[in-house]
C-alpha cells in the first residue's frame, strides 16, 4: 500500500553475490533445506513466537505477515538467501545494513531479536514448503512462451543484439540465472555498471564507475579504486555511458508475449 | 530591586493575559483560515493544496537560506508525518512517538510514548488538533487524545481491531466537533470505513463503510482510508480517498468495478452519508489506492468559475472533478501508464484485462507503488500548476489460482523506475516542465508558496527550492538519508520558516537574521 519503488530487494541482494548464482540452483536450494529443517527443530517455539511478534511489526507490511511477500518486498518464504542463511549468517547483514538504494531500510536489532526474527524466517520458510502454498514465482511459470519467435525479436525488433550474444556475454545464460531472476534481468540489469568519464577545465580527465550521481555532484571510482567526486558545475564536463538505459527504453515498447517469447529463447542457453 | 518587582509582576501578568488570550489551540476558524504563524492540520488548511501564502523567501533570496535549528528524534523510524504547528509548538509524530517542539528553537517541550504493542509500525502521518487536545492514532488501531500543553493523555478509544489485521497510521482530520479517522490493512480481506468520533468524549458518532461486510457473496472487500482527506466547509462536503480492493492482485472472486474502492468519495461530515463517488480505479487489481490527497480548487475551468477536485492518483492519471457533483472535467495521465483500454464516459479509466496479474506475468506501467504515492502534491494558484512528485515506473504483477483470493494474493515486482517533480497545467492536464529527481525516486512532498518559490527533496536527499514557473532549482541542501515528508512553512516573530524532515530529523530552514530580523508580533 504505502512504500513506493522498492525493487525487489532480496533477489537484486543476491544478484550482487555473483558467485552464488554459479552454483546449480537445485543443488542449493537442496542444501539449504537440510540445514534449514535442523535450525529449525534447534529454534525453539517462544524464540519463533518473538521473532513472528517482531516480524509482523516492523517487517511484515513490506514481505507479507507471513513472509510470503507483500507490497514491495519479496517473499522471503522462498528466498534462496534465506535458505542459504545459517543462523543469521546472510539475514543480519542485509536487516541491519538495509538495502537503501532498493527502500529497504536497515533495522537495528539487538542479537537476541535478530536470533527471532531469523527463527520466524526459517520456521515460516519450512513450513511453507510442506505446505506448498508458496506466493513466488517459480521457473516453470516463466515457461510460456516461443523460443523462436524469442530469438527472432532478440535478432530483429528488439536490437538486443547489438550489445549481446548468445555465445559471448551470454553463453549459458539460462544456467546462471533462472525463472524471475532472469527476467529481472533481463528487464532492468540493475548490475549493469555505469561509467563516467569526468573532464576537468585544465583537460584533465578521469574515468571510472559511477559511485554517487545526483543534480550537484559526481562520484567515481577510479582504476586504483579510489572515490573521488566534483561538482557539477558548468566547467565540469561529464560523459555517462550507461548501457542499461537501453532496457529501461525497452520497456514502454515490449508486449508481454514479446517477454515471455524472449525468456523462452534465453532459456534454451544453457 | 524591590521597587521594581511590582512593575515586572504587572508586565509578566499582561504578558500571561496576552499569551492566553491568543494561545487557544485550534478554533474552526484557525483550521478553515490558517493564521500565517500555523499550520493546524495534516495538509495545512483544509483544501489539500498544501500552499503558504507567505512570501519572505522568494526566487531571488531562496540562495541565503540556512539552517535555523534541527530536532534529532534520536530513534530510528523515518519521519513520515506532516508536522502541526500551534501556538508555537510544533508536534510530530513516528509510529507509537509524538514529540512536541518549540517552533522558534527546536527545543523539545515534551515527548509521549505509546504502550509496546503488536500493531504495523510502518510509518505514521502526524496527529488533528481540536483546541488544545491532540488526536493520535496507533499501530493497533487505537484513537488516543492528549493535552497538548503536556502531552498527557486523557482517553483512548479502539477504532480498529488490530486483532483482525487492521492498523491505523492517518492524522485524524479535526471539522467542526467531528474527529475524523481512517483505517488501513490490505492483509487480509476487511472492510474500509472512515469513522467520526466526539473530540471530548471519543464516542462514535457516525462510520461510513467503503465496502459490503466481509464475507457478502461475489462482494469485494478492502477499501481502507489511510490517508487524510478534505473538507468544503462550504458545500460542507468531506472529500475521501479509498484504498485498494482485496484481495488485492487476484480480481476474480471479486467482479464488477468493486465500490468503493480505489475511489474519491463525498461524505456529508455531520452524517457520514455518502453524497457522490468518482473511481481512479474501477476492478482495481494492482494495489492502485485512490487515497492521494483530493485538492480542492476554485478557479475557471473552460472559461467557467469552476469548484473543482484534483488528484494526482496513484494509478497514473490526473483526475479533474467538479466538487458539487462528482462529475468528471478531465483525466489524463501524467506518465506512462499501459493498464488501460480507454475513458469512459463517466471519466474513469477502462481497465485492460490483459493487464491484470497473471500466472507468466504482465509487464504494467505504473508499478506496484504507483505514479505517485501518499507524498503530498502541491497546487500553486497564481501559476494554476500542480506539482507533483512522480514515479514513473515499470512492475511484473504475477497471479495464479494457488495464489488463492485471501490478502495479496499474487506477486509483484518493480523492476524499473525514477523520480521527477512534474507541474501540470490543470486545465488541459499537459505537462509544463518536469525535474529530474533520480533513480527509483523521492518520497518527499511538496510545498508551494506565494512568492513563487516550491520545496520538494530528490531521491538522494537533497532538500530543494525551486522555481514554480520553470523547476529551476534556486538552493538545496543535503540531508544525508531518505526524505520521506512533506515540508511545510510558517511564519514566526517576522521570520518565515521551512520545516521538512529527513530520516528522523526534523529541520527548519529560514533566511539569515540579517536579512529576517527576528521581532515580536506585537513591534
Amino acid at each position: 500500500m504505502m512504500k513506493p519503488l522498492t525493487a525487489a530487494a532480496l533477489p537484486l541482494f543476491l544478484l550482487a553475490a555473483g558467485h552464488l548464482i554459479d552454483a546449480p540452483l537445485e543443488a542449493q536450494t537442496a542444501a539449504a533445506q537440510q540445514a534449514t529443517s535442523t535450525q529449525t527443530k534447534a529454534a525453539s517455539k517462544e524464540l519463533i513466537e518473538s521473532g513472528k511478534a517482531l516480524f509482523r511489526q516492523q517487517c511484515a507490511f513490506c514481505h507479507g505477515r507471513d513472509a510470503g511477500g507483500g507490497e514491495t518486498g519479496p517473499s522471503l518464504v522462498d528466498s534462496d538467501l534465506v535458505k542459504r542463511d545459517k543462523a543469521g549468517s546472510e539475514i543480519a547483514g542485509v536487516v541491519r545494513n538495509g538495502r537503501p538504494e532498493r527502500g529497504m531500510p536497515k533495522f537495528d536489532l539487538s542479537e537476541t531479536a535478530m536470533a527471532g526474527v531469523v527463527a520466524f524466517l526459517h520456521d515460516a520458510e519450512a513450513s511453507n514448503v510442506s505446505n506448498g502454498k508458496r506466493r513466488g514465482v517459480l521457473p516453470s511459470d516463466l515457461r510460456t512462451g516461443n523460443a523462436a519467435l524469442g530469438k527472432q525479436y532478440f535478432e530483429g525488433q528488439g536490437r538486443c543484439s547489438t550489445c549481446h550474444s548468445p555465445t559471448g556475454d551470454l553463453a549459458h545464460v539460462g544456467t546462471r540465472l533462472v525463472g524471475l531472476r532472469l527476467e529481472q534481468r533481463l528487464l532492468y540489469p540493475n548490475r549493469a555498471k555505469t561509467k563516467a568519464t569526468v573532464i576537468l577545465p585544465d583537460g584533465k580527465s578521469f574515468s571510472g564507475e559511477v559511485a554517487y550521481d545526483d543534480e550537484f555532484s559526481i562520484a567515481i571510482r577510479d582504476a586504483d579504486g579510489r572515490y573521488r567526486s566534483w561538482p557539477k558545475i558548468p566547467s565540469v564536463k561529464v560523459q555517462i555511458d550507461a548501457p542499461a538505459e537501453a532496457h529501461a527504453e525497452l520497456l514502454a515498447k515490449y508486449t508481454d508475449a514479446d517477454i515471455h517469447n524472449l525468456m523462452a529463447y534465453l532459456q534454451t542457453l544453457k | 530591586m524591590t521597587k521594581t518587582t511590582p512593575m515586572i509582576r504587572l508586565t509578566l501578568s499582561i504578558a500571561a493575559a496576552s499569551v492566553a488570550l491568543f494561545a487557544q489551540g485550534t478554533t474552526q476558524s484557525i483550521l478553515e483560515k490558517p493564521p500565517v504563524d500555523s499550520w493546524p492540520g495534516y495538509h495545512g488548511d483544509y483544501s489539500g493544496q498544501r500552499h503558504s501564502h507567505l512570501t519572505q523567501i522568494t526566487i531571488d533570496n531562496a540562495d541565503k537560506l540556512g539552517l535555523a535549528w534541527i530536532f534529532p528524534t534520536g530513534q530510528g523510524a523515518t519521519i513520515k508525518s506532516s508536522p502541526l504547528v500551534v501556538d508555537g509548538i510544533i508536534y510530530v509524530t513516528v509510529p507509537d512517538r509524538i514529540w512536541a517542539v518549540d517552533a522558534r528553537s527546536g527545543h523539545q517541550v515534551w515527548a509521549y510514548t505509546y504502550p509496546p504493542n503488536k500493531g504495523f509500525h510502518i510509518g505514521h502521518r502526524g496527529v488533528g488538533m481540536y483546541g488544545d487536545w491532540l488526536y493520535f492514532l496507533s499501530a493497533d488501531g487505537h484513537l488516543v487524545s492528549l493535552d497538548g500543553k503536556t502531552g498527557k493523555e486523557r482517553w483512548n478509544v479502539e477504532v480498529a481491531d488490530a486483532t483482525r489485521g487492521y492498523w491505523t497510521t492517518m492524522a485524524p482530520l479535526v471539522v467542526r466537533n467531528h474527529v475524523i479517522v481512517g483505517v488501513s490493512g490490505d492483509f487480509d480481506n476487511l472492510r474500509g470505513y472512515l469513522r467520526s468520533l466526539d473530540p471530548e468524549t471519543g464516542q462514535t458518532q457516525w462510520t461510513w463503510y467503503s465496502t459490503p461486510p466481509e464475507g457478502t457473496p461475489g462482494a469485494t472487500t478492502g477499501g481502507t482510508t489511510w490517508m487524510t482527506g478534505t473538507f468544503d466547509p462550504v458545500l460542507n462536503l468531506l472529500y475521501w480517498g479509498t484504498g485498494n480492493p482485496t484481495a488485492v492482485l487476484n480480481g476474480k472472486s471479486r467482479p464488477g468495478d468493486d465500490l468503493y474502492t480505489c475511489s474519491i468519495v463525498a461524505l456529508n461530515p455531520d452524517k457520514g452519508s455518502l453524497v457522490w463517488a468518482f473511481q481512479p480505479s474501477p476492478h482495481d487489481t494492482h494495489d492502485w489506492d485512490a487515497v492521494e490527497t483530493p485538492v480542492l480548487v476554485d478557479a475557471e475551468f473552460k472559461g467557467q468559475p469552476r469548484k473543482m477536485l484534483m488528484q494526482t492518483s496513484r494509478n497514473g492519471y490526473f483526475f479533474v472533478l467538479d466538487r458539487t457533483n462528482g462529475k468528471s472535467l478531465l483525466t489524463t495521465p501524467f506518465g506512462p501508464v499501459n493498464w488501460a483500454l480507454g475513458i469512459d464516459a463517466k471519466g474513469q479509466p477502462i481497465p485492460n484485462p490483459a493487464k491484470e496479474p497473471a500466472p507468466d506475468g504482465r509487464l504494467v506501467a505504473p508499478d506496484e507503488g504507483g505514479l505517485t504515492n501518499y507524498r503530498s502534491p502541491s497546487f500553486d494558484p497564481t501559476s494554476g500548476l500542480f506539482l507533483v512528485d512522480a514515479h514513473p515506473a515499470y512492475g511484473i504483477y504475477f497471479a495464479k489460482p494457488t495464489d488463492g483470493d485471501y490478502g495479496w494474493a499474487g506477486a509483484d515486482y518493480t523492476v524499473w523506475g525514477k523520480g521527477v517533480l512534474e507541474a501540470i497545467d490543470y486545465k488541459t492536464g499537459k505537462i509544463r516542465w518536469t525535474h529530474e529527481l533520480g533513480p527509483f525516486g523521492s518520497g518527499a512532498g511538496v510545498l508551494t508558496t506565494d512568492s513563487g518559490v516550491a520545496f520538494t527533496g530528490d531521491a538522494t536527499g537533497n532538500f530543494l527550492a525551486v522555481r514554480t514557473s520553470d523547476g529551476k532549482t534556486l538552493w538545496h541542501a543535503g540531508s544525508g538519508a531518505q526524505i520521506e515528508s512533506s515540508p511545510i512553512t510558517y511564519e514566526l516573530d517576522g521570520r518565515q520558516y521551512v520545516l521538512t524532515s529527513s530520516g528522523g530529523i526534523l529541520f527548519a530552514f529560514a533566511l539569515p537574521e540579517s536579512l529576517a530580523p527576528r521581532k515580536l508580533s506585537t513591534e
